[in-house]
């Protein structure tokens, strides 16, 4: 049969592939990933192959399923079929498998003709030398729960201070690449304080810094940086978008809704160092953990921060089955990289969920009693103090009870503590209700139910533990679990790129066979496992990446190592990237003194361009029927992630630097560059004002002379001072700016008064309008918009 | 503009050649060397332009200008005249003459068939037919029946394609035009803008290639629109819709501050670019190059943007031929103006969203407010594409996100009714592009309620958009979440027979 299915190869299509397979094989050099490694491994490089060409119609999903045939299986792929075995190990050219692949008949060729993912030449050359080398079968990587891997044997072993360095040298050695020197100490802190508090380091820290000449001044930074309550709010933004937090409920009209309590949560859990077992416990279930605190049952919000729809008209069913899918689709993203939502509809084509692992978890979180169609906050609800009402409240009641009853201060502090109370916001949070059938939804329509399903997990991950309760805290357990391949990697995966600018596995979102393969599995996996073994400390694993010598590497790149891996995948030089919106809008605040610290609390209202919701939603809802108006005090200056986020009509600064819109769950964002963004930076009244102040800065506390003014003003925003060059450049603009300026006084007026703000120091003018140009200049500069 | 000649087809670098020309000396301009990795980003081009190349598809002659074609293309353009709300086809286009005998009486059993109905209705004692109050008659050569509520428009009927039995699947509101838009219900995927921006790239480097046009909102009531219809979903931002708007900057923060004039601006920079070059040279990082090149574009904009929509160089008679609101900056003809001379500068897609077509009660009178403000800028539109030879591969879709029931909400009175959403059937028309004048495609039973005949899915209409433009639209995909996504999801196939 093999003979015959030959004789109708194309001979020169064969040549081909053979001189790719032996190509492939031989000494060639090394160019970035695509040339395959020495032996062959199914789960990195062939399974993805199969994934992409074959999975549709032989993978998981049954109903789609041709021939009876799967080839996602080990047991799969040893099956015969009518041709003969589909592989033999050691022959590709009698492998059905192969045969089919490279076949040009159309009766027989697979993918069939007509299909549109078609393998590459290459890449069926790969699939044939994996049959020649043996054709043994992995497990796909992620499934596999991460083991301690051994520390990486290097030749360069005066590189590193500490084992992630192993991982990134022995890779870069394989690649023939050496690691990039350090950056210099303040470029470093700049870096730093960036990445971990999201605001530029402050003039005095980085002087403290630099001044102390102790090998441990790094670690003594990054301490501090760590300790340090912005801290827990730099950390909560990439958590926001990945429960689309949002201060509107998102369908329609878009009203608001209060959860910023749970923000609250998010914030002050980071600051405490909660560790990552229990951040997640509390999220999906802690309104079931026995004898928890209100702040664990609060810590549900998570899963009330999807969009909840009241338009009228709708269909209460059809939307309360959108909320389910919604909280089930972002349970998997977050949590374990799996995309679930394929199989809301059948079973997934690439991974192990079926559509039944769909609808089990869906059961777990069908059982709170909520409405369908609904505007605002709706229960379950929950009032948990804010932790500084809870401390003024228990003060208010230790004074109480000290006070005689007929003491008359009493009164007024009772009015008072009855205030706070009444202030407190509630938040909607889960709280299962009585049990409520879940049924298998045909092709995943609400009014469609199939079969009634138990609640569940997708045991092809792990197994359930022993004893864990069927509900939403065993669920937990579950996923923290040490036969969980997923939960640690996923999350680590995350930190990492927080300080390194993209994961090691790239695809935030999806570990599963359609995502990408790690850059350094071992690495990945001795994270993960050094996380569960500190007790999922983040804070320690953050300090373990950023006390690590391949975070502290430069980012200056030469063309040669650009060309050799121009997304820096081996990490042969220090990540360099544009700041996120949130980091641009509070570090021009934070340059110009005009950032005001204050945490928590309701969303504020900063500047927006006039007329936005009015566009776009006029008369819609009484609720935005004086459109925006934005605060007249703090709430313009307050860090951005505590600014009123409207769903439909996110803050426009925030989304042209590629913030996700919040109607979905978001785990990376993409980093673009674009002349809207320029136009942000040059014209946005936020960064006017803050020019204006930052010049006040330069020329109050800047020195005398014009150099030192500028000098510091650069230093502020870069961690360094100008280059000779630069330095010219700024000065002769200047000198420009006030030329301009001269010849119309009236514009340098209008514009020290940009903004709410009064100008109320008494500097010349014309000067401050220059020092304003200057200023605005240093804040648009590629290296101030950039953690490098 | 070019003289027609179509750039997307294989074997055209000679065509190009002024355009990619052009482009470069711009990039020259910038006084700096630009890698070649900031040159394909600026063009629209970069690794994910890959994704687009799936399944080896044909390719434009000139791999630096991102653009994809699977078959030569029809149209280069599409302006979507978005009606938000849902236009009632009874009203309009679906002419049903039977129902005028069957006024008042209850929509029959085997009509409606159970299927589902909003709640608005869903609870209402009797679902009470209602015929069109309006006059229709037939219009232009072919003869298709056009309302009274629409005079204008009935002088092009014959460069109208009407598809009468377009369909979608959603009952509400913010689901409904979103699927319109997107091609799914659920937030979180790009607009069909998004798409072509990233398919195609732009025309013109100094403007984007995706531009949304609101018009102002005259009452209360009309639907909000929401900033996920001309999003870009999972697919890079800067091929998200540029809103421009009718009042203060035309696109969002575009003009100076006060005390900043131009000449100041230009300094500022100048010296901007000035250090970013040192900052290129010592770093090598290509996205400084980009970012150089981008604060130049910038700054060109801040001058092409406001001559773009200054509308007073326009002569008189073209004013005339969009009627008098086109004085009013942000009125539906000020934008159907601006469209045309957004296309006349090569931009790739003009979305235009018009509110208040949402007509569940006082059908009759605000109807023909909606009419009387969209009807003749519309008309006008297609008339002045065509007098400057741009409508032939410009392709004009009017559509809204559903259609209106048969039956009446509310009291039905002598003079007055309401009608429901209905997603069953509704009428979309197209125009230009070459997409067949003249012809209705798609059969509805008497009442307008159920398709007979040649049904058009969403996913069938977005097809056929993309496929004007060249585009197989099974093979424009985009992996995110481990699946390649499309625009038309799992469904559609392009119409063939709309197309001349």
């Amino acid at each position: 049969m093999a003979r015959c299915l030959l004789r109708q190869y194309d001979p020169r299509w064969m040549a081909c592939v053979w001189s790719l397979v032996f190509l492939t094989q031989g000494a060639m050099p090394r160019v970035g990933a695509a040339v395959p490694p020495a032996q062959l491994e199914f789960a990195r490089d062939v399974r993805p192959i199969l994934a992409d060409a074959c999975f549709v119609c032989h993978g998981m999903d049954t109903s789609k399923r041709q021939a009876d045939l799967r080839l996602d299986t080990e047991a799969g792929l040893a099956a015969q079929v009518g041709d003969g075995p589909l592989v033999v190990p050691g022959n590709a050219a009698a492998s059905v498998l192969y045969q089919r692949m490279i076949s040009h008949d159309s009766a027989i060729q697979m993918p069939p003709a007509g299909a549109k993912q078609r393998p590459t030449l290459e890449q069926v050359a790969t699939l044939g030398r994996w049959i020649e080398e043996g054709a043994v079968w992995q497990p796909h990587w992620s499934l596999v729960p991460p083991r301690r891997p051994p520390l990486p044997a290097v030749h360069g072993a005066e590189w590193g201070v500490n084992s992630i360095d192993s991982f990134v040298l022995a890779r870069l050695e394989i690649e023939g690449m050496k690691p990039s020197p350090a950056a210099d100490r303040a470029a470093l802190a700049r870096r730093v304080a960036l990445d971990l508090t999201g605001l530029p380091i402050a003039l005095e820290d980085l002087d403290a810094h630099l001044a102390d000449e102790s090998p441990l001044a790094y670690e003594r930074l990054v301490d501090r940086l760590l300790a340090s309550p912005q801290y827990g709010e730099r950390m909560a933004v990439p958590w926001l978008d990945a429960a689309r937090y949002a201060d509107t409920d998102g369908y329609q009209d878009d009203e608001p809704r209060s959860m910023w309590r749970w923000r609250d949560w998010v914030i002050d859990v980071h600051n405490d160092g909660l560790p990552y077992d229990h951040f997640t416990r509390n999220q999906i279930a802690g309104d079931l953990v026995p004898n928890g605190f209100p702040e664990q049952v609060l810590a549900t919000g998570f899963f009330r921060n999807n969009r909840t729809n009241g338009e009228g008209g709708s269909i209460e069913a059809e939307f309360h089955n959108e909320y389910i899918v919604d909280r089930v689709v972002t349970f998997g993203a977050v949590w374990m990289g799996v995309t679930l939502e394929c199989a809301r509809c059948h079973d997934h084509k690439y991974d192990a969920i079926s559509q039944r692992d769909f609808y089990q978890l869906y059961a777990l979180f069908n059982q709170i009693p909520e409405k369908g169609v609904y505007r605002h906050n709706s229960p379950p609800t929950i009032h948990v103090a804010p932790r500084s009402t809870q401390r003024l409240l228990d003060h208010i009641d230790r004074q109480l009870q000290q006070w005689e009853a007929e003491d008359p201060r009493r009164e007024a502090l009772a009015a008072r503590r009855e205030q706070l109370t009444k202030d407190i916001p509630d938040t909607m949070v889960l709280q299962d209700g009585p049990p409520r059938e879940t049924f298998l939804l045909v092709r995943g329509q609400y009014d469609k139910p199939g079969e009634p399903l138990e609640a569940g997990v997708p045991t092809a991950l792990a197994p359930w533990p022993r004893e864990a309760p069927n509900n939403r805290l065993g669920l937990a357990e579950w996923l923290l679990d040490s036969n969980h391949p997923l939960t640690a990697r996923v999350a680590v995966n995350r930190l990492w790129q927080l300080h390194f600018g993209q994961g090691l596995v790239d695809t935030m979102e999806d570990f599963g066979a359609q995502g990408q393969q790690p850059s350094h599995p071992e690495l990945l996996d001795w994270l993960a496992s050094e996380y569960r073994r500190s007790g999922w400390d983040t804070k320690r694993l953050q300090r373990l990446m950023v006390m690590s010598q391949t975070y502290r590497q430069a980012s200056r790149v030469s063309p040669e190592r650009l060309e050799r891996d121009p997304t820096n995948r081996w990490l042969g030089r220090g990540a360099r990237f544009r700041l996120a919106g949130e980091v641009l809008r509070d570090q021009a605040l934070a340059l110009s003194g005009l950032l005001v610290f204050k945490m928590g609390g309701p969303p504020v209202r900063p500047y927006q361009p006039d007329g936005l919701w009015q566009e776009l939603a006029e008369g819609s809802s009484g609720a935005y029927s004086d459109g925006y108006q934005h605060d007249t005090r703090d709430g313009i200056y307050r860090r951005s992630l505590y600014s009123f986020w409207r769903r439909t009509i996110p803050p426009p600064s925030m989304s042209m630097f590629d913030s996700p819109d919040r109607e979905v769950c978001a785990l990376r964002r993409p980093v673009t560059n674009t002349p809207m963004q320029a136009l942000n930076l040059m014209n946005d009244v936020t960064v006017i004002e803050a020019a204006r102040h930052l010049a006040r800065r330069m020329m109050s506390e800047g020195g005398e002379s014009l150099t030192d003014r500028i000098r510091w003003g650069f230093r502020l925003a870069t961690a360094r001072w100008p280059t000779e060059l630069e330095l010219q450049a700024l000065t002769a603009g200047w000198q420009r700016y006030r030329t301009h300026l001269q010849s119309t006084p009236a514009d340098a007026e209008k514009l020290i008064h940009v903004g709410q703000s009064t100008p109320d120091s008494p500097l010349p003018v014309v000067e401050w309008g220059a020092y304003t140009v200057l200023a605005n200049t240093i804040l648009n500069l590629d290296e101030t918009v950039t953690r490098e | 503009m070019n003289s027609g000649n179509d750039p997307t087809t294989t074997g055209n670098k000679e065509r190009l050649a002024p355009d990619v020309m052009a482009r470069r000396s711009f990039l020259r301009g910038t006084g700096i060397g630009l890698g070649t990795v900031a040159l394909a980003h600026l063009l629209g081009q970069d690794a994910e332009a890959d994704e687009v190349r799936r399944g080896g598809p044909l390719r434009s002659g000139d791999s630096s200008l991102g653009l994809v074609s699977h078959f030569p293309p029809r149209a280069r353009h599409v302006i979507y005249l978005c009606q938000s709300g849902g236009p009632s086809q009874l009203d309009l286009f679906d002419y049903k003459p039977a129902l005028a005998a069957m006024r008042g009486k209850e929509l029959p059993d085997s009509v409606r068939r159970g299927q589902r109905i909003t709640t608005m209705t869903s609870k209402q004692s009797q679902l009470s037919i209602v015929p069109a109050q309006f006059q229709f008659a037939r219009r232009g050569q072919a003869g298709n029946w056009i309302s009274e509520l629409l005079p204008h428009t009935a002088t092009v009927a014959d460069e109208l394609c009407f598809i009468k039995s377009t369909h979608t699947d959603a009952i509400n509101h913010d689901p409904a035009i979103t699927f319109l838009l997107t091609g799914s219900e659920r937030a979180g995927r790009p607009s069909f803008g998004a798409w072509i921006s990233y398919a195609l790239g732009s025309e013109n480097q100094n403007l984007p290639s995706f531009v949304v046009l609101l018009s102002a909102s005259r009452k209360a009531g009309d639907q909000p629109l929401y900033a996920r219809l001309w999003g870009s979903g999972f697919l890079p931002t800067r091929h998200q819709g540029v809103r421009f708007r009718g009042a203060g900057d035309p696109v969002l923060y575009l003009t100076n501050p006060p005390g900043m004039s131009h000449e100041l601006r230009g300094e500022m920079l100048a010296d901007v670019r000035r250090i970013n070059q040192f900052k290129y040279q010592e770093f090598g990082d290509p996205e400084i190059a980009t970012r150089i090149a981008q604060y130049e574009l910038a700054g060109r904009m801040q001058v092409s943007l406001p001559d773009l929509v200054d509308l007073s160089g326009e002569p008189e008679h073209i004013r005339a031929l969009y009627g008098p609101e086109v004085e009013q900056p942000g009125s539906y003809a000020a934008n159907c103006l601006l469209a045309r001379r957004m296309i006349e500068r090569g931009v790739r897609c003009v979305q235009l969203c018009h509110r208040g077509w949402d007509q569940h009660s006082d059908l009759p009178a605000n109807l023909g407010i909606q009419c009387r403000a969209t009807d003749q800028p519309t008309a006008a539109l297609i008339r002045d594409l065509k007098q400057r030879g741009l409508l032939d591969d410009t392709l004009i879709v009017w559509a809204g996100e559903f259609g209106r029931t048969v039956y009446c909400q509310g009291d039905l009175t002598a003079n007055n009714y309401g009608r429901d959403h209905h997603p069953r059937c509704f009428t979309v028309w197209m125009a230009g592009g070459g997409t067949r004048g003249g012809m209705s495609y798609g059969e509805t039973d008497d009442f307008s309620y159920n398709i007979t005949r040649d049904p058009v899915h969403v996913h069938d209409l977005n097809a056929t958009i993309l496929h004007c433009l060249g585009i197989d639209h099974e093979r424009l995909t985009f992996k995110f979440q481990g699946r390649h996504h499309r625009l038309t999801d799992i469904g559609g196939s392009p119409v063939h027979a709309l197309l001349g």
